[in-house]
């Protein structure tokens, strides 16, 4: 076992029966995969039955921590949730922070994997103890906010607790997982979890763990700190993610009505500004105590949602962090009736404009409904807008469903949520099977990448994001793929995608292979300026390691390249590695004047270059004799 | 575009002149390339030294040097064989070339002449004109023939004349540039001295996200600036690394010497933009 950050095992747990064992970890695959997303990718491989349904109970859930979780280091409380996606029926590996990660780390083990399916709804619990199951019928129907605090209050004193809300319960293809008001939210995680009778796991430190080199760790945290306060974290602290949208509709690339158009004219009511910035230059920690408490939205979903003028009206009221976090990019806003809620720009752009919802008011409280049922804001509003493109076209008979209503958003939201009718029931299994059901030209524009909705970056203007959403395991994915980065660099032309597109797309993706699996948050990426050989430095503090940058560039690929084999292995075929028809065939008109347009030939050949330089087949298959550092055997 | 001319009158390369912060041969080049994506090629003097170029701007050699200005076309439409079916050909002392222009003439070669050649103030402008990249060997067998005067070349093909109204009926010209400066060049010290007097181009700054700060306002607002730095500096943005700007909504840059034109946009955005 390393010297540091590792415990070196698993805790696999059946909750059929609530028989518990561990699983060895290997040095060598400990140092292959690092943790989280990557250990998570390793884990599914050895302990996934290959074929199962993702909602049986042979189903593997795997809760994956990293070696640098329990360590001073900003940001590094975090985990990724990985399972095979009811919604993509490919590997889904969702990430989220908070002191669940903590916790569930010290309770001795790197890793805990979940199979079988309990006899009834329960709690699973884990500690110094092992695994026990209670019953959770008081927790039946709830929030996973709600089911969270009263199951802290039950339990007592430094227990941590990952919760679904009603639509994990009812098996929507895309309900989250949630603690501490974070979400494990993509690819219908939360699902998974309700299939196995799981309404929430809780966990209590039972030990400790090391660093091979305290005093360097240390340093390093002090360091990383300072730089986190610095200028490539100020976009996320002074405004969070939602300065993203008035910047992309100016620039095209805010996916609009479901991307008919890449420009909202309601964006000016949603977008952040500093003009009305009530807590400005404060600090994480400066917090109302109400967002400290750490729920995403604190509210139910008003009566009568606000209607201010724009959402600027609804300004932040203090600002949060994760745990671990010196960034601090939560940024709280007012709903109405005295609550508040957490925005980013992932959800206000799928309930806004994505949907023609322009009322901020309805937007935030849309968000609110999500973490109430428990549901990824991104496949739900994704989901809904191609409902209301179908119901326009006559193809879903929904005749309230239209763009820009704020009530028939937060009504589709109540009836995927509860999946209490045939319509709600029908869009709980995303758009691609939606569209399957409805057939017609609606699967022309459903709006996902192997079954995943699309995230709010336009691939027709933003050529290197369209690769990488087209070729990612996950599916429409712009955490796996952070390759809108090099569009927006200004290194390359934004909307003629070739050779330094293919580059610049895998780039970003080993770095989110890698970041996503040591943990650090992404959001800090800015600050590091060799970052593959600073993480190593830190990797390397951590677990006694003599780790390089080299040896981290080869780890990506690895990590990359195991998701494909997984991914292969459960029945991908090329034909999904690709993009809705209509972002092919429907140029968009930039402001100015230029046409964007995305071929079908132009996204072949960057595909075609991807395989060529990842070291697939031309038909991306990864080639068995490259692949003898995956540790499967 | 031509480089290689004496500058007999201005008595100094007028490629290396400066005009609001660019050489005239940087700006003229980074507006063309603005205007057609490129690929934009220099023909200099065989031996001629040239200030900075824009990136992926490439420079060929004058084989014949003397010849005139039909040489030098008969070189960079040579150059851009298999690479383009047009190219606008200007001279490297314009500083008030807009991109609209570039692309309002480019436009008129869609109708199918050789030549889309502005006859703008008055006066045919055969350095500030398209033709198609096939004219390249009719070029440069009038060279051969010691026939050297643009008005031979357009004798041996067909030729659209674009008058000022036909140029102003771009609705996009007409509204940046209805004077048809771009036209306008340099060629002694007093008209070098005249343009330098004149203002820089007229743009709107807007900032967004965290970059729009208590004494830094988002805008919009109205600036003069020839260069993305200088409409930073206007705006009192630091260009660094974390900032990118993008022009009218369509390309993004990072370099500071991206030259602006009148009417131009500009959004300064955070070049961190996850989430």
């Amino acid at each position: 076992m390393p010297a540091g950050g590792y415990f070196g095992q698993a805790f696999v747990v059946d909750v059929t029966d609530g028989a518990a064992a561990t699983l060895p970890l290997p040095d060598r695959v400990l140092r292959a995969y690092l943790g989280g997303a990557g250990l998570g990718t390793w884990l599914l491989h050895r302990l996934g039955p290959p074929g199962a349904d993702p909602l049986s109970p042979s189903a593997v859930l795997a809760f994956v921590f990293s070696p640098l979780v329990g360590t001073p280091l900003t940001t590094s409380a975090k985990f990724a949730v990985v399972a095979k996606s009811p919604l993509t029926g490919l590997l889904t590996d969702a990430l989220a922070s908070s002191q669940f990660a903590i916790a569930g780390k010290l309770t001795g083990h790197d890793a805990i994997v979940i199979t079988g399916r309990a006899e009834k709804q329960s709690v699973l619990l884990i500690d110094g103890d092992g695994a026990r199951l209670i019953d959770a019928a008081e927790l039946t129907g709830m929030a996973a906010s709600d089911a969270d605090r009263k199951l802290r209050d039950q339990l007592g004193r430094g227990w941590r607790v990952a919760a679904i809300g009603p639509a994990g319960e009812r098996g929507v293809r895309y309900a989250t997982i949630s603690h501490d008001g974070r979400h494990a939210g993509r690819g219908g995680l939360g699902a998974v979890m309700g299939a196995k009778n799981l309404k929430a796991i809780a966990v209590r430190a039972a030990t400790k763990v090391n660093s091979a080199d305290p005093a360097q760790v240390l340093a390093a945290a002090r360091d990383l700190r300072e730089r986190s306060f610095g200028p490539a974290t100020a976009k996320y602290r002074e405004l969070g993610t939602l300065a993203n949208l008035l910047a992309f509709n100016a620039i095209s690339a805010l996916p609009t009505r479901n991307f008919q158009s890449a420009t909202f004219d309601g964006a000016g009511r949603l977008g952040a500004t500093q003009s009305s910035q009530a807590a400005q230059g404060s600090r994480p920690g400066q917090a109302s105590q109400a967002a400290r408490g750490g729920h995403a939205t604190e509210a139910a979903t008003p009566a009568t949602p606000a209607t201010p003028a724009d959402l600027a009206e609804m300004r932040r009221v203090a600002r949060s962090s994760c745990a671990s976090c010196t960034i601090g990019c939560e940024h709280i806003y007012r709903v109405g009736g005295g609550k508040k809620a957490r925005v980013e720009y992932e959800n206000v752009f799928a309930l806004g404009p994505m949907c023609g919802v322009a009322e901020p008011g309805a937007v935030l409280a849309a968000s609110a409904r999500c973490d109430d049922l428990g549901l990824d804001t991104i496949s739900a509003g994704g989901t809904i807008a191609w409902a209301m493109e179908c119901a326009e076209r006559g193809l879903i008979d929904a005749p309230w469903l239209r763009f820009g209503d704020p009530g028939a958003l937060l009504r589709a939201l109540d009836e995927i949520g509860t999946m209490s009718t045939p319509l709600g029931e029908l869009l709980a299994q995303g758009s691609r099977a939606a569209s399957r059901t409805v057939g017609g030209a609606s699967a022309a524009f459903a709006p996902h990448v192997k079954g995943l909705e699309m995230p709010g970056y336009e691939p027709r203007t933003l050529h290197a994001m369209a690769l990488g959403l087209a070729v990612n395991a996950r599916g429409a994915d712009h955490n796996r793929s952070g390759a809108y980065e090099a569009d927006l660099s200004g290194d390359l032309d934004r909307t003629d995608g070739g050779a330094a597109h293919v580059t610049a797309a895998i780039e970003t993706e080993d770095r989110a292979a890698v970041m996503d699996s040591m943990i650090l948050c992404k959001f800090l990426r800015g600050v590091f300026t060799d970052p593959f050989a600073e993480w190593a430095a830190l990797l390397s503090a951590v677990t006694g390691w003599d780790m390089t940058g080299a040896e981290l560039r080869r780890t990506a690929r690895r990590i990359v390249i195991a998701k494909r084999v997984y991914n292969l292995r459960e029945g991908w075929q090329p034909a999904d590695d690709w993009l809705p028809d209509r972002l092919l065939a429907e140029p968009l008109t930039l402001a100015s004047g230029r046409q964007a347009r995305l071929t079908p030939a132009r996204l072949r050949a960057m595909i075609d270059g991807y395989y060529k330089e990842r070291g697939l087949d031309p038909a991306g298959r990864p080639v068995a004799e490259n692949n003898h550092d995956l540790y499967f055997a | 575009m031509l480089a290689g001319g004496r500058s007999s009158r201005m008595g100094t390369p007028k490629a290396a002149l400066e005009w609001h912060g660019s050489t005239l041969l940087y700006r003229t080049a980074a507006i063309v390339t603005r205007a057609t994506g490129g690929p934009v090629v220099v023909v200099r003097a065989s031996g001629q030294e040239l200030p900075e170029l824009p990136k992926d701007v490439t420079v060929v050699d004058d084989p014949r040097e003397g010849k005139g200005p039909v040489q030098g076309i008969a070189a960079g439409l040579a150059a851009l064989a298999g690479r383009a079916d047009a190219a606008f050909v200007t001279s490297t002392d314009l500083p008030f070339l807009h991109p609209a222009f570039v692309v309002a003439v480019l436009r008129a070669l869609e109708d199918g002449p050789d030549v889309a050649l502005p006859v703008a103030r008055g006066y045919q402008q055969p350095l500030a004109a398209a033709y198609r990249t096939s004219l390249a060997g009719l070029a440069a067998g009038l060279v051969s023939d010691e026939r050297l005067r643009p008005a031979f070349l357009f004798q041996e093909c067909s030729v659209t004349r674009l008058d000022d109204a036909a140029l102003l009926a771009d609705p996009v010209l007409k509204e940046r540039d209805p004077d048809l400066d771009s036209v306008l060049n340099v060629n002694t010290p007093g008209e070098y001295q005249a343009a330098r007097q004149r203002q820089a181009p007229e743009v709107t700054v807007q900032l967004f996200g965290a970059l729009a700060k208590a004494g830094r306002p988002g805008g919009p607002r109205q600036v003069r600036a020839a260069t993305a730095q200088g409409a930073a500096d206007a705006a009192g943005l630091r260009f660094d690394r974390h900032v990118t700007a993008a022009l009218n909504g369509d390309q993004i840059t990072r370099d500071p010497a991206t030259p602006l034109a009148q009417g131009d946009t500009v959004f300064f955005m955070s070049a961190d933009a996850g989430g």
